[in-house]
């Protein structure tokens, strides 16, 4: 199995605002019956009509949000739902705990950076070695560093991969 | 630099002297949990993974209880599949009407003082009740956990919160919860582990210092973690737990912030409809009506609750037009009161019993549902719009007492205000 190259993430900016819960916005919780590929053609219609099927059409993109992303239900399939999407990346300027979680064992890439300059539309690239977002107008924004074995697990493409290869846990140097 | 009770319980588990708050750790784990609502996924993970002999089964509960009783076929055959795999691995199971997860996990002697447990539920933080570092998962982590022994954790930033009582009579660690959460904001201590200490957790009993840490969740912590003392270790050998290994944090310890709370002249709280963290002391909120008065789930389930409800309602009835449901967070704790005659006080009273389990929490047992503009008064941690199954109704948010006393008028009443209520029926010992 290839491992992705994480050394950067590029994509164009999809905004969000902040607190987006995952109960009512990405997860299946009020959709019963609904697949993850039909709850991923509508998810955030509630907060931003037409954005999924965007990124969806537009071949993936870069999430960008603000406070919070992801808090509330813990359920995995938010992740899945985002991945379904062809989402590449998310940035936002805090995280739901155990989203981030979920984002990493799923092999999401997911940064924390202030993000209240990033505009709708813009290229975005995630630098994950430096621990910085490139913009296109030239502009460099600061952001948490992920520890190595955080970035080990994602470029794996989640736990699961991860383990496969390294059974022992050890996360090479 | 001295360590926190987490971040020494982490160290200890990865193996290492120390560890710093930020670090990525790899640790054995000692104990594992999973709910109902994960457990098909998580069978399904291990199944993918194919490990044959899964050495931590005998380590790991599987537990029905978001489906107790199952509402549909489908929640049935992912019972029927627990037992299956509980059976052909060794994982211990908890089969309908046994209980709450964080409810058996401590009753049956799974967990004591040191200990790292994971479970696929927020509110695992309650274990740290008993000094032990509980945290929710996910199902790629417990399949990992079950495969491995082991797993990943980011080691938290701790705040120590002092909570300086004591506690008035009619004052619970429900309020002093809710109170945090009014000052914090939900998940205003994301990533966190929270330490709790004072007098007021001195105080507390085991059932309230469940309730603590329990409610830790709705705050986003991590953890919530307690010293251990002379009642958890004496709770812990009574419910068979392995000899417990207190940890206390350093004196020299490192935490991002300290709280003073001012506990002693804290009144009964309540959460109005819809937000966990829109919080009012009870007498502010005078007049408002309740139709539905729910007593249980993993945060206020537990005898001590039930005996609180039973003290303000022995020889009384429920107000005209009042349904209440109680439901115990485990058999024993049904048992319990039911030796104890609570069972027959309540229902005199004109409350109902259902099985243990998370009904009464989350609408998906339809242990019950609200009609359009009722109002319940819940001891659930949560009150989301539409939790109960119904987003016309309006959930707010208390104590048991709070919950008894609202039940008793009709009106979200300051359980303090009810004549004749015997706090010295329940037990602070």
């Amino acid at each position: 199995m290839g491992i992705m190259n994480m050394q950067s993430v590029q994509g164009i900016a999809f905004l969000l605002g902040d607190h987006i819960n995952t109960d009512l916005h990405c997860s299946g919780k009020y959709l019963p019956g609904k697949s993850i590929e039909q709850i991923a053609e509508i998810a955030f219609d509630s907060v931003s009509p037409g954005l999924a099927k965007a990124i969806i059409n537009g071949g993936g993109g870069i999430l960008v949000a603000g406070e919070n992303f992801g808090i509330n239900s813990s359920r995995e399939q938010a992740v899945q739902v985002l991945k379904m999407m062809k989402v590449k990346g998310i940035i936002a300027k805090s995280f739901g705990r155990q989203f981030f979680r979920n984002a990493i064992n799923n092999g999401l890439a997911i940064l924390e950076c202030d993000t209240s300059s990033i505009k709708e539309g813009i290229d975005l690239t995630i630098n994950f070695q430096g621990g910085v977002v490139h913009l296109a107008d030239g502009s460099v924004l600061p952001a948490n560093k992920l520890p190595r074995e955080i970035l080990a697990l994602i470029e794996y493409g989640g736990l699961i991969p991860f383990l496969a290869k390294h059974p022992d846990w050890k996360f090479s140097t | 630099m001295g360590l926190t009770i987490s971040e020494k319980i982490l160290a200890q588990h990865a193996g290492l002297e120390k560890v710093a708050a930020g670090d990525v750790v790899v640790c054995d784990v000692d104990y594992a949990m999973v709910t109902d609502t994960r457990a098909s996924n998580t069978i399904k993970l291990i199944d993918k993974i194919g490990v044959k002999d899964l050495h931590f089964a005998k380590k790991t509960s599987l537990v029905m209880d978001h489906y107790s009783p199952p509402p549909n076929l489908e929640a049935a055959e992912i019972h029927t599949q627990m037992r299956s795999f509980a059976n052909k691995m060794g994982t211990t199971l908890y089969d309908i009407g046994d209980g709450i997860c964080h409810q058996v996990l401590p009753e049956g002697g799974h967990l004591t003082a040191g200990n790292l447990v994971v479970g696929t539920d927020t509110h695992s933080v309650s274990y740290g009740a008993f000094n032990a570092f509980g945290t929710g998962i996910e199902g790629t982590d417990i399949s990992a956990v079950m495969s491995t022994g082991k797993l990943w954790f980011r080691v938290p930033e701790t705040i120590k919160v002092s909570l300086n009582g004591p506690l008035q009579a009619g004052v619970w660690a429900k309020d002093v919860t809710l109170h945090m959460l009014g000052r914090f904001g939900a998940e205003g201590l994301n990533y966190k582990a929270i330490e709790y200490v004072g007098d007021a957790v001195a105080q507390m009993n085991i059932d309230d210092r469940m309730t603590l840490c329990n409610h830790a969740a709705e705050l986003g912590a991590k953890a919530a973690i307690l010293e251990a003392d002379n009642k958890t270790t004496d709770w812990l050998k009574a419910h068979g737990a392995a000899t417990p290994k207190p940890v206390f944090a350093d004196a020299d310890a490192v935490y991002t912030d300290i709280i003073q709370l001012d506990t002693k002249n804290l009144t009964p709280q309540v959460a109005r409809k819809h937000q966990v963290d829109d919080i009012v002391a009870a007498h502010e909120v005078r007049g408002q009506k309740i139709q539905f008065a729910l007593i249980g789930t993993c945060t206020n389930g537990r005898l001590d609750d039930i005996r609180q409800a039973a003290a303000i309602l022995k020889g009384k009835k429920l107000a005209s037009g009042v349904r209440m449901i109680v439901t115990p967070a485990s058999r024993k704790i049904y048992i319990d009161a039911l030796q104890e005659g609570l069972i027959e006080i309540l229902t005199m009273a004109g409350a109902s019993f259902e099985a243990a389990g998370c009904g009464t929490c989350v609408g998906i047992t339809n242990h019950l549902v609200p009609g359009n503009g009722d109002t319940v008064i819940s001891t659930a941690n949560r009150n989301f719009k539409g939790r109960l199954s119904n987003p016309d109704a309006e959930i707010w948010l208390g104590s048991a007492a709070t919950v008894a006393a609202s039940a008793l008028t009709g009106f979200i009443t300051d359980p303090r205000t009810i004549e004749g209520g015997d706090w010295r029926a329940t037990s602070w010992a």
